[in-house]
């Protein structure tokens, strides 16, 4: 674990050192541009502008920027929006809740229907259902998000009028009991929900359906069997429960591609979460904005990635024993 | 037990998909009615027999529009997927063959790349080196290489710890004869299914940037036809979705699924152990 941790800390490092290099070494020297009255960039707002050349600090030696960005980054100073003209870290503070609300939804959900039907799938395998099954499994997991949650938002937003179109909650409401609130928050959510599972399911089903499907031919299974334990217990207590480390393992990387679709489904349902937040950001030229997004959204995957880790050497007990 | 004409039948869904999109990018110059970037009707026109898909918010027919997208999807898939595999083929190439420190490093960058959030990244590179195809491209290749270069550097290791490839070295074979007798031969699949799906992800990821505003505005991307035609208000709530809005997002979904299946097939047929 110690390796882990470790190893975690230098990923952070090469996030932060990343995030400082790449505006300042590249060709054109964007953030130059925005400072620059010849340029099509230019900030006119004469408060931004300061505030972005007491964040960058470009006109002073590069390691004086480089320790001023580091200590910036650990007291959550991130620099202001040039759009917004509100503090980075402000923003980050009241659009990462949504991002969670959404992917820990669609996590959940997608592991719950992963788990269920991998198993089901597994236990029938060869059948036609389980070919079905595979197929759109294949299919959720590889059509492109965007395309799915338009799709989605057609049916249900515009052409059935059942749910909200867009946004996280309905503007200027007033909310009589927090059920209220929460019942609206609910309804805006659904869609986008629904759509970051359909995304996340192929990817886990599959794997709990191959996983289940190499236990079932162990010997102990069989052993089992012969004992005269009931279809119900040998699938859910014994082939399931030994199929879960690889599903586990993958957890981080479900995470990651969580964020990646969180990105276009808020881009598209107006979300107010992070990925609402970057995408408004490219639209600007908001550079503070884009690298804050991707300071912070950067850091909550690699924590999910160690967590993650965590959690598999705990329930392994080949790995915890290397420990 | 999955029988293996259903095998084929994955890869021959595939290829035919991916067929019938490279005819359609080469034929574009013919089969499109119109240029692309011609003021070819009066804006926002609903279908007719002069504009099958009717025309967008410009005045330009979207039926040609869809045509030569074709041809932007293809050349980004087909520019970074190779590339992807090339970078793949050497840092696991390199890190399988050569071992040591340089083979810690390498794989440390791998396990960094591979931890980290890929679209935000994305989004981060492209924002500041800008939105070109070109740019994109490069940087797809440059996000995806490490899943290949981790395939492959424990393809190369294990084929040169097996016992006719040892004999080999031990009778005098030098290392150019063992990579070309031995070791491609072992790699060769490997790259070619990672090949088909760099491909599919770089499809979904140039069209994903476009769609959400990073894509080059003088390439006309299936990916900028779904932005453009989203930025006009209340496009859902008309039915002019269904020909402006509808037919690029199909178009991706779908290349993307025929490269997907022929991953799939690509796959299974190379690794026999998989049919089950």
């Amino acid at each position: 674990m110690q390796r882990r941790i470790l190893s975690y800390l230098l990923t952070l490092w090469i996030v932060l050192t990343v995030n400082f290099l790449l505006p300042r070494l590249l060709p054109g020297d964007p953030l130059a541009a925005l400072l620059d009255p010849q340029s099509s960039d230019y900030v006119f707002d004469a408060e931004a502008r300061a505030a972005l050349e007491a964040y960058y600090g470009l006109d002073r030696p590069l390691p004086e920027q480089y320790g001023r960005y580091l200590l910036g980054a650990f007291t959550g100073d991130l620099g202001r929006s040039i759009r917004l003209n509100r503090p980075v870290g402000e923003l980050i503070g009241a659009h990462l809740p949504w991002t969670l609300l959404l992917t820990g939804t669609a996590l959940f959900l997608a592991s719950l229907l992963a788990l269920l039907g991998g198993t089901e799938a597994a236990w029938r395998r060869g059948s036609w259902r389980d070919r079905v099954l595979v197929t759109a499994g294949v299919v959720a997991g590889n059509a492109p998000v965007y395309f799915v949650g338009m799709m989605l938002l057609i049916l249900f937003g515009a052409w059935l009028g059942w749910l909200p179109l867009a946004g996280g909650r309905t503007p200027f409401a007033h909310y009589d009991t927090p059920l209220a609130a929460a019942a609206d928050v609910g309804r805006h959510l659904l869609l986008p929900a629904l759509t970051l599972t359909l995304a996340l399911v192929g990817a886990k089903f599959l794997l709990v359906r191959s996983s289940v499907v190499s236990v079932l031919s162990e010997d102990f299974m069989l052993v089992l069997r012969a004992k005269g334990l009931s279809e119900g217990r040998l699938k859910w207590a014994h082939a399931l429960r030994n199929a879960l480390l690889p599903f586990v393992a993958h957890l981080a990387a479900h995470a990651s591609m969580a964020i990646t679709g969180a990105v276009f489904i808020e881009a598209l349902f107006n979300y107010p979460g992070m990925g609402r937040l970057i995408f408004e950001a490219v639209g600007a030229r908001d550079y503070p904005l884009i690298q804050g997004v991707f300071l912070v959204v950067s850091t909550v995957v690699l924590t999910a990635n160690l967590l993650a880790d965590w959690l598999n050497a705990r329930l392994d007990p080949r790995l915890r024993a290397e420990q | 037990m999955r029988r293996s004409g259903r095998l084929g039948g994955d890869l021959v869904l595939g290829l035919a998909g991916l067929a019938l999109f490279a005819a359609l990018a080469l034929l574009a110059g013919v089969l499109a009615p119109y240029d692309p970037h011609a003021f070819s009707g009066q804006p926002l026109e609903r279908p007719s027999p002069a504009h099958p898909l009717g025309t967008n918010d410009a005045g330009h027919d979207i039926l040609s529009e869809l045509l030569y997208g074709a041809r932007i999807s293809l050349t980004v898939a087909l520019g970074a997927a190779v590339g992807t595999v090339a970078l793949g083929a050497l840092v696991g190439g390199v890190a399988g063959t050569v071992g040591g420190w340089l083979d810690g490093l390498l794989m440390r960058l791998v396990d960094v790349l591979l931890a980290l959030p890929r679209l935000p990244l994305l989004i981060l590179l492209v924002a500041f080196l800008g939105a070109g195809l070109a740019q994109t491209t490069v940087v797809i290749a440059l996000l995806f290489w490490p899943a290949t270069a981790r395939v492959v550097r424990a393809q190369v290791q294990s084929v040169r710890q097996r016992g006719y490839v040892r004999m080999a070295r031990s009778w005098g074979g030098s290392p150019g004869y063992l990579l070309h007798r031995h070791v491609l031969p072992q790699i060769g699949p490997l790259l070619l299914s990672g090949l088909v799906t760099a491909a599919g992800q770089a499809v979904a990821m140039e069209a994903g940037l476009a769609f959400l505003g990073l894509g080059d505005p003088t390439a006309k991307s299936w990916g900028l036809m779904m932005r453009f035609a989203l930025n006009l208000p209340g496009l859902l709530l008309t039915d002019r979705w269904l020909w402006w809005l509808l037919p690029p997002g199909l178009c991706v979904t779908l290349l993307i699924l025929a490269l997907t299946f022929t991953g799939v097939g690509l796959e299974t047929r190379l690794h026999p152990r998989l049919r089950k």
